[in-house]
């Protein structure tokens, strides 16, 4: 097929011909065009232009759309064998909504009992918050990098990218641009996703600092709000742990990420081992390093997320001091392209400048003029954060689809003539 | 150890109610569209709902900022030296495709 390199899933999400009506509501949520079907027909996906991203399967009333992989037995064979150590590396937006399958609320913070469930059915813990704060780490300094460069015209030990940086977490967004906007891929940091970094470190920091066990005995399941996240898993990039120990000795040959599991899929597994997450006692963890993390870090699941975690840590690098004001409104909120002026007095030089960043969500309705100037070299902005999903991670593809415990049906079903 | 009996959630349409969707026809294909557009409102409030937890998280972290993740300075101390230095090179960052030009491998 065009367009996918090799290993690569394929064709993750898949319409049911049986339950579509045709009724054309996914075209009108899915960024990239790529279902197709007349009105009234059963609708079809083209896999060359699909990025798996799954809005089509949270809003089809039908439940049509369907994600093909399921890896919920072959994680709990993996549980069951006490020679291998399975990881759990658990998104933000995934604790504000597996509670949704057990009868909590929306938005409810699950943390702890998720912690708890965890590691009864036997996982251990990286938070993917953890690299998250990592992901701050590498891909702010690399922008104050550009901006060091670019605005007080310091020399840089390797060549820095042009601005605006593009973040590179969302990897529906990736995706997207690698498909249909190659010319702007020189803008995206190169900082892994959170996920992928967090699979990286398990099998060798903790492999070899936390856990003491051969990093191939670890079997590194990401828990993740996005079906998206099962086509980057099986990226061909992503062996670099293999990669690492073998320049240091140590043969083998090991993803970085073993296998993914939606909100939805972790849901259905603790239910097959008779988990109810309401009952499970609260784990802080407080003693496991790879589970500490900050505010910044939890915040990457909403849209402005990352600008905001970006923003605190790039404010201090460069002037010396803590953001005054941690709630930084102007990139929360629903608006689908979010747009703000900071100034920056830069504690090396006295210098001042500004930064000018935007935040678009929701690819389908708010990428187009952004990433028009981006590519013509005309952007405004120093810094763009861009997911795919409205909202962001928390209304990611993988998440539970019914949360207020109310089918569409139900509420329609006085309409209907029976 | 007790078992808990589980319901899955549905969104799907029972056979009963399938029966009569198909027997309704072009209004039930119509009242999909609509229908879809009302649960993507309903969808915003939820949306706002579980953004709300995870600012929550944030506002009750006694660290609010990245930097400050004592645990994560540790990891770099002990293992991967600064940000953007050799190690993390080669294990937290990566490189772009461009899949227009890639053509088609099986
Ligand atoms: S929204 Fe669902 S039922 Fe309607 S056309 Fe799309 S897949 Fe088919
Ligand atoms: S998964 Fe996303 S890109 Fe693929 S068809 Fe569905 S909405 Fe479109
Ligand atoms: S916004 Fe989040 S959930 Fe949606 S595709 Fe991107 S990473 Fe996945």
């Amino acid at each position: 097929m065009m367009g996918l390199q090799e290993n690569e899933f394929r064709g993750i999400i898949q319409i049911d011909k049986k339950a579509c009506k045709g009724c054309d509501g996914c075209k009108s949520v899915c960024p990239t065009g790529a279902i197709e079907g007349k009105y009234g027909a059963n609708h079809t996906i083209n896999q060359e232009k699909c990025i798996d991203c799954g809005q089509c399967l949270i809003n089809c009333p039908f439940g049509a759309p369907i994600d093909t992989i399921d890896m919920v037995d072959q994680v709990m064979a993996r549980l069951i064998d006490k020679s291998t150590t399975v990881v759990a590396t658990i998104a933000p937006s995934v604790r504000v909504a597996i509670g949704e399958e057990f009868g909590m609320e929306p938005g409810t913070l699950a943390t702890a009992k998720l912690y708890g469930a965890l590691k009864q059915v036997g996982f251990k813990i990286l938070d993917t918050n953890f690299t998250a704060d990592m992901t701050i780490m590498e891909e702010g300094t690399e922008l104050v990098e550009k901006l060091r460069h670019y605005f007080l015209g310091e020399d840089t030990v390797t060549p820095v990218g042009p601005l605006p940086q593009l973040t590179s977490c969302c990897p529906g967004w990736v995706h997207y641009a690698e498909l249909n906007n190659p010319g702007v891929l020189k803008h995206m940091s190169s900082a892994k996703s959170p996920m992928m970094m967090a699979g990286a470190l398990a099998k060798t920091y903790g492999a070899q600092n936390i856990w003491g066990v051969d990093p191939q005995q670890i079997y590194v399941v990401g828990i993740m709000p996005c079906t998206a996240k099962k086509f980057e898993a099986s990226r061909p990039e992503f062996y670099n742990a293999a990669q690492y120990w073998g320049k240091r000795g140590r043969t083998g040959n090991y993803p970085d990420i073993d296998t993914v599991l939606t909100t939805r899929d972790l849901a259905r597994l603790l239910k097959k081992l008779n988990i109810d997450l309401q009952a499970v006692a609260e784990i802080t963890d407080a003693d496991n390093p790879l589970a500490q993390y900050s505010g910044a870090g939890t915040i990457f699941g909403n849209t402005g997320g990352v600008m905001e975690a970006a923003l605190r840590t790039a404010y201090f690098v460069i002037t010396g001091q803590e953001l005054p004001i941690l709630s930084f409104e102007p990139v929360r909120g629903l608006n689908g392209v979010k747009k703000t002026d900071i100034s920056l007095h830069d504690a090396q030089t006295g210098k001042d400048f500004i930064l000018k960043v935007a935040v678009v969500n929701g690819i389908k309705e708010n990428l187009t003029s952004v990433i028009e100037e981006v590519e013509a070299g005309n952007s405004p902005y120093h810094f763009i954060e861009i997911m795919n999903c409205p909202g962001g991670c928390v209304n990611g593809g993988g998440q539970p689809t019914n949360p207020m415990g109310t089918a569409w049906i139900d509420k329609y079903k006085a309409l209907l003539p029976w | 150890m007790a078992h808990y009996d589980y319901e899955e959630k549905k969104l799907s349409v029972s056979r009963r109610e399938f029966l009569g969707l198909l027997g309704v026809g072009a209004a039930v294909i119509w009242m999909g569209a609509y229908v879809t557009t009302d649960l993507v409102k309903n969808r915003k409030k939820y949306i706002r709902m579980r953004a709300q937890g995870l600012y929550k998280d944030d506002g009750q972290s006694v660290i609010r900022q990245s930097h400050n993740n004592k645990a994560l300075m540790d990891m770099y101390a002990q293992f991967a030296g600064k940000p953007l230095s050799t190690v993390p090179q080669e294990l937290f960052h990566t490189k772009y495709v461009d899949r227009i030009n890639l053509g088609g491998v099986i």
